[in-house]
């Protein structure tokens, strides 16, 4: 099995508290890993380490290895701006520029160079947004701002924010708590057609969403990993007796 | 239950009534306080003046009294004249002056006009010709000063201390002593001036320059502390956002942050212009209380402000400077709501253009 992010033996503390026991896992090839768990496991924090995220945070500090189709993306030569562009993310909030909806989808491809004149931007900015569902709706005012979107709408345009970098994995954290079930429905049914072009890790709290849309679990329980194993079998034979407490209910 | 929901509502009221109370009590000092303004000011953009062939020379202003040969119509009248014109005030007049100045009435050959020398005319030793221009360029020309001294230092520090200073001790007790400053006492820094710019640098001393630098130093604090605040307001979802497309932090900075911030910001930088425009204890300090009767013609020029002029005129003993006192400060008071406005129309361009 080729894993397209195979994180080995990663600790994470935050000054003197540990948030991640030296997690291992594997993130398989073009499919969607659901990472589940109770609030405050680590399931975030493992997360914004696959691109980085958490450079940022004071007084931070990382062991263990995060290898990116087998090259470590915190060996010093790597630059985090370049790791980003194959690593792209999409926020619990949704969180557009203020600015148009054109703006926001041209923005990574502006920062990157990434096209070579006007109307190659503009192809950019169509099959992002058609990829990521939204350009039937809004293809007529794509120079409205883009708060005025509603906030599934909002986080679809993040998507394609996101996918117009053309990175090769997408991070999505908790992409659809801040939506109603409608909209989630949406970004559920465009993470399954998405997958067929990226590698996906998605945070959830939504056990039910982690069922639907991924084909890999992870139960994360206080910074470590517990289970780990294809979706269908972890929810219906979970090997843990604490997986079983979760998924069934009993505690979290 | 309902008996303490009654008395609930009861505090509501009167906490709601006293509010109220307190704020017509402002209102009312504030009204005060401009109406006295307005009624001792608005006669000084009114001037005097007397048909020339009727007129007694020792009733006209020193200067019109060597232009008596010319032929001018209408001389503008002294000092007194005016004031007895105007208000009835008798000051130094005999009975007999009091009597020809009622017959030049009743003959209609003194009136009152539109004094626009008092803003084109610079100070003067005479009420009656004095104005405010040579004060008005000054002030004008220090703020410009200010603005170029305060906007990039100041943008600048609160920049690096807000996203790249390391979070240390050393960077600690420079913000804990920039709040401080923010502070202190303007007259503190009038003394900064007139050790660093004056005496230590020796640039000219009652200039543009020099006044300029020196409140520019006085607003840096309050620049830094505002434009701080408002880039800490910004959400980190929006420099989360970037960096997660893969922005570098100068862009994340200059394409967002600083958009987002702009209108706190430039609110800030016209706030604390406004405070400088008004500010009169610092240039005492530096020596611009000096009597200046020629509008400056560079900012290395001998001038005075506004602030500084009303201040010399409220020590005058005429008659006359009192109206003018009180006229310079409408027009002071009329050049600050300016910059207000100014500042509140900026804020809600950018606003507009950041939320929608």
């Amino acid at each position: 099995m080729s894993f397209k992010i195979d994180v080995k033996n990663l600790s994470l503390f935050y000054g003197d508290k540990q948030a991640l026991f030296k997690v291992s896992l594997g993130l398989p090839k073009l499919q969607t890993t659901a990472l589940i768990g109770p609030s405050g496991c680590g399931k975030s924090s493992f997360l914004r380490c696959l691109n980085r995220m958490n450079d940022s945070v004071p007084n931070i500090h990382i062991d263990g290895k995060v290898l990116l189709d087998g090259k470590d993306i915190y060996a010093p030569s790597v630059d985090v701006v370049e790791l980003r562009s194959h690593v792209g993310m999409v926020f619990q909030k949704p969180n557009p520029f203020p600015r148009s909806i054109y703006e926001n989808v041209a923005y990574g491809p502006r920062i990157h160079k990434l096209f070579k004149n006007k109307s190659a931007l503009d192809d950019i900015v169509e099959t992002s947004l058609t990829r990521a569902g939204l350009w039937e709706e809004i293809k007529d005012r794509l120079q409205q701002p883009a708060t005025r979107l509603s906030g599934g709408q909002q986080q679809r345009l993040c998507i394609a924010r996101a996918i117009a970098v053309s990175p090769e994995v997408i991070l999505m954290d908790e992409p659809c708590s801040a939506l109603d079930p409608i909209a989630t429905a949406k970004i559920e049914e465009l993470i399954d057609e998405l997958r067929e072009k990226f590698t996906i890790v998605i945070v959830t709290h939504n056990l039910q969403q982690a069922a639907r849309v991924s084909q890999k679990t992870a139960f994360f329980h206080s910074g470590h990993i517990v289970e780990a194993g294809e979706t269908g079998e972890l929810f219906t034979m979970p090997k843990d007796e604490r997986t079983q407490g979760y998924i069934t209910g009993r505690y979290g | 239950m309902k008996k303490t929901l009654r008395k609930r509502h009861r505090r509501e009221k009167y906490f709601k009534s006293l509010g109220l109370a307190s704020l017509c009590l402002a209102l009312l000092f504030l009204g005060t306080i401009f109406g006295n303004i307005l009624i001792t000011g608005i006669p000084a953009f009114f001037r005097t003046e007397i048909l020339a062939k009727a007129a007694p020379s020792d009733f006209l202003n020193p200067h019109a009294k060597y232009a008596l040969d010319e032929e001018k119509k209408w001389m503008t009248a002294s000092d007194e004249v005016d004031m007895y014109y105007k208000n009835d005030e008798t000051g130094n007049l005999t009975p007999e002056q009091v009597k020809t100045i009622q017959s030049l009435e009743a003959h209609d050959q003194i009136r009152l006009t539109f004094n626009g020398a008092f803003l084109t005319h610079s100070d003067s030793r005479e009420p009656e010709v004095a104005g405010i221009w040579g004060g008005l360029l000054g002030s004008l020309l220090t703020l410009i000063v200010t603005f170029l001294t305060a906007f990039p230092l100041g943008i600048g520090a609160a920049i690096y201390l807000e996203e790249f200073a390391p979070k240390n001790r050393l960077v600690h007790l420079i913000e804990a002593n920039v709040n401080n400053l923010a502070a202190v006492p303007s007259i503190l820094f009038g003394l900064l001036g007139l050790v660093a710019f004056i005496h230590f640098m020796g640039f000219p001393r009652p200039s543009a320059l020099v006044g300029g630098l020196t409140l520019g130093l006085m607003s840096l604090p309050v620049v830094i502390v505002t434009t701080r605040a408002s880039l800490a307001a910004v959400p980190y979802a929006l420099k989360e956002a970037a960096m997660g497309l893969g922005a570098m932090p100068l862009q994340v900075l200059f394409h967002h942050v600083i958009p987002a911030a702009l209108p706190g910001i430039v609110t800030g930088i016209i706030l604390s212009l406004a405070r400088a425009l008004g500010e009169t204890a610092p240039l005492l300090m530096i020596g611009m209380v000096a009597f200046i009767a020629t509008p400056p013609s560079s900012i290395l020029d001998p001038t005075t402000v506004l602030p500084v002029q009303i201040f010399n005129w409220s020590r005058s003993p005429e008659m006359g400077f009192v109206e003018n006192t009180s006229g310079a400060i409408l027009v002071l008071l009329f050049v600050l709501v300016l910059l207000n406005s100014i500042a509140i129309t900026i804020r809600k361009k950018f606003e507009l253009q950041n939320v929608l």
